[in-house]
Order: C-alpha cells, then structure tokens, then sequence
C-alpha cells in the first residue's frame, strides 16, 4: 500500500492538486461542494415530494432533474479522485472514507430506484409503502453522506505518508 | 491590525462565544455538519425554484415549485444560527477576512433581491404562470441573482479557509 501511496503522491498532478497551484485545490473543493449541493439538495427535494410535501407537484416532471443530478454526480466522482490524487495517504488509510464512498453507492442506487419505480406515471406509485421507504433511505443517507463527508477533516490519521495529521 | 477593536472585545466576553471556544473540539464539526445539510436545503429547493424561473423544467408551474422554498428557508435559518456559533467563536477570522466579507455582501445582495421579489408584485405575477410557461424577463433577473448570489455564498464559504487573515487574536 506504502509503495503505491507513495506512487501518487509523487506524481506531477499530485503535486499540483496540493499547491503547486495556490488555487487548484480550493477550486476542486468548492466546485464538489457546488455539485454536492445539488445532488443531495435535489433528491431531497424529490423525496420530501414523495412523502407528501408540496403534493401539486407532478410526479413524473421530476424525472427532468435528474440529468442535472446525474451531472453533478459525474463532476463530484471527477472533484472526488481529484482530492484522492491530492492527498491519497488522507483518504485511503480513513476507514470513513470507505463508508462514504458506501454511502455514495447507496445514495446513488437510491436515486436510480425512485427514478424508475417511482417517477413515472400519474403518482399514485408514490403511495406505496415501498416508495416511502425509498424516500426516507434516501434522505437518511444523504445525511449520513454530509457528515461522513465533512468528519474527514476530523478523523483522518495522516496528511501525507510520513506526516501526521494536525488536528 | 493587532489591537482588538471594541465590538470583537464585546464578542469575545458573550457566553456564546465562551461556550463555542470552550468545547470546540465537538462544537466546530457538529455545527459545519449542520451548515452543510443547511446549505444543501437552500440550495436544492430555493436553486430549483430559481432554475424553474429560469426555464429549466417547465413543466412543473412555478407556485407548485415554490412550496418547498420553506424548507430553504429553514436551512438558511440552521445557517444563520450555525453562523453565529462560527462567528462568536472566532470573529476576528471572519471580520478581517476578505472572503468573509464578500461572503457577507453576497448575503446582502440577495436579501434585497428577496425583498425586491416578495415586496413587489413579482411574486403574484409568478403565482399565475402555469406549467409550460416561459417567466418574463423581470423574473429571471430576480431567480438569476438569486442563483448566482447563493452559490457565490457557498463559494466564499468555502474559500474561508485560504484567505484567513494573519493574526489570530
């Protein structure tokens, strides 16, 4: 694992990402958070609709967001190996890292799901109990994915290899 | 600028403050969770009203798009409380820091743009398009600032960090 982590972070990107560039690492950053934003934002949106919120609504023209979500999603997979690149040893020795990639897993499958079960037709698929719980699985999960996220800063034990971490 | 002016004197002797710099091992991480959900509300329902206007998804009307503006307007409530915790316990690192400070006028810009939406008749005009309806320019100025300005809050949010000033009173 050293020799590999050490293979990144010695690479010209790498050493770009961390500040060759005073400004790429802070662009990349924000630009997820953009992303995330809109992501997590919208299907909240979508599932706050499912369990009843703001009922005039149609269903099926909630399908229309999701190339935007579908897009900020590839930018933030874009942004995310991006950070990785940056600083590997940070990420890949957090075991956290690996439960929010889960949780990206699980939140993506989520949006797939209520997008094909639930989106289409009138709404009255909206009704079923299978539908809420894919609602309120979704929503749990972007919680969980916002935390994990921003508790990266806090748990990571290594800045880079060799360089412990300073909070 | 080493001295401490009067008004961060102020802060710094509020039990908010003491209460944020006491415990701010757990403090500071739990109240960024909470500007992140915060945020995200804002920007996925308030960001998808302001896109509708814009012209995205025109099939969904306008007014039925804006009954989740409340749930923005919640997140932003999270976030002006989270803000202050923020603030109370390091204000110099806010006030004298230049994104902060544009950070702030962002906030500022769309709080007159919200006024200028509800407080005119842009918001009854927006209540009787239907679905399909293409909004009329005045309305699209008001969603493109409204857009624009949130996601330049969230840019100069993020970029606190790096633009921290030098002194750490």
């Amino acid at each position: 694992m050293d020799t590999f982590l050490s293979f990144i972070e010695s690479s010209d990107l790498s050493m770009w990402i961390r500040g060759e560039s005073m400004l790429a690492f802070p662009t990349i950053i924000t630009v997820h958070t953009i992303c995330m934003g809109l992501l997590a934002g919208t299907s909240s949106a979508i599932d706050l609709r499912i369990l009843g919120v703001a009922p005039a609504i149609p269903m099926d023209s909630l399908r229309r967001f999701y190339p935007m979500m579908w897009l900020a999603l590839a930018i933030n997979a874009v942004t995310g190996v991006l950070m990785v690149i940056g600083y590997p040893t940070k990420q890949l020795t957090n075991p956290l890292f690996y439960i929010k990639l889960s949780l990206v897993g699980l939140g993506v499958w989520l949006v797939y799901r209520i997008g094909m079960e639930v989106l289409g037709g009138s709404g009255q698929k909206a009704e079923t109990a299978r539908a809420k719980w894919l609602a309120w699985g979704s929503l749990a999960t972007w919680v969980g994915l916002i935390i994990a996220g921003r508790l990266l800063e806090y748990t990571h034990k290594w800045e880079l290899l060799g360089v412990r971490a300073l909070t | 600028m080493d001295e401490i002016a009067p008004w961060e004197q102020f802060v710094r002797g509020t039990a908010l403050h003491h209460f944020v710099y006491t415990y701010e091992p757990w403090v500071w991480p739990t109240c960024e969770i909470i500007h992140y959900l915060g945020l995200s509300l804002l920007l996925g329902t308030v960001g998808l009203f302001d896109l509708r206007v814009l012209g995205m998804v025109r099939a969904i009307p306008p007014r039925t798009i804006h009954r989740l503006v409340p749930f923005g307007v919640a997140g932003f409530c999270l976030n002006v409380v989270t803000g202050i915790m923020f603030f109370s316990g390091h204000p110099d690192q806010y006030f004298y820091n230049d994104s902060g400070r544009l950070k702030a006028l962002f906030m500022a810009i769309a709080g007159i743009n919200i006024l200028a939406f509800y407080g005119t008749g842009a918001f009854a005009e927006m209540k009787t398009l239907p679905s399909g309806a293409d909004a009329p320019m005045r309305l699209k100025l008001i969603a493109g600032i409204s857009l624009a300005m949130w996601i330049g809050v969230l840019i100069c949010g993020r970029f606190l960090t790096w633009f921290r000033p030098p002194f750490f009173h």
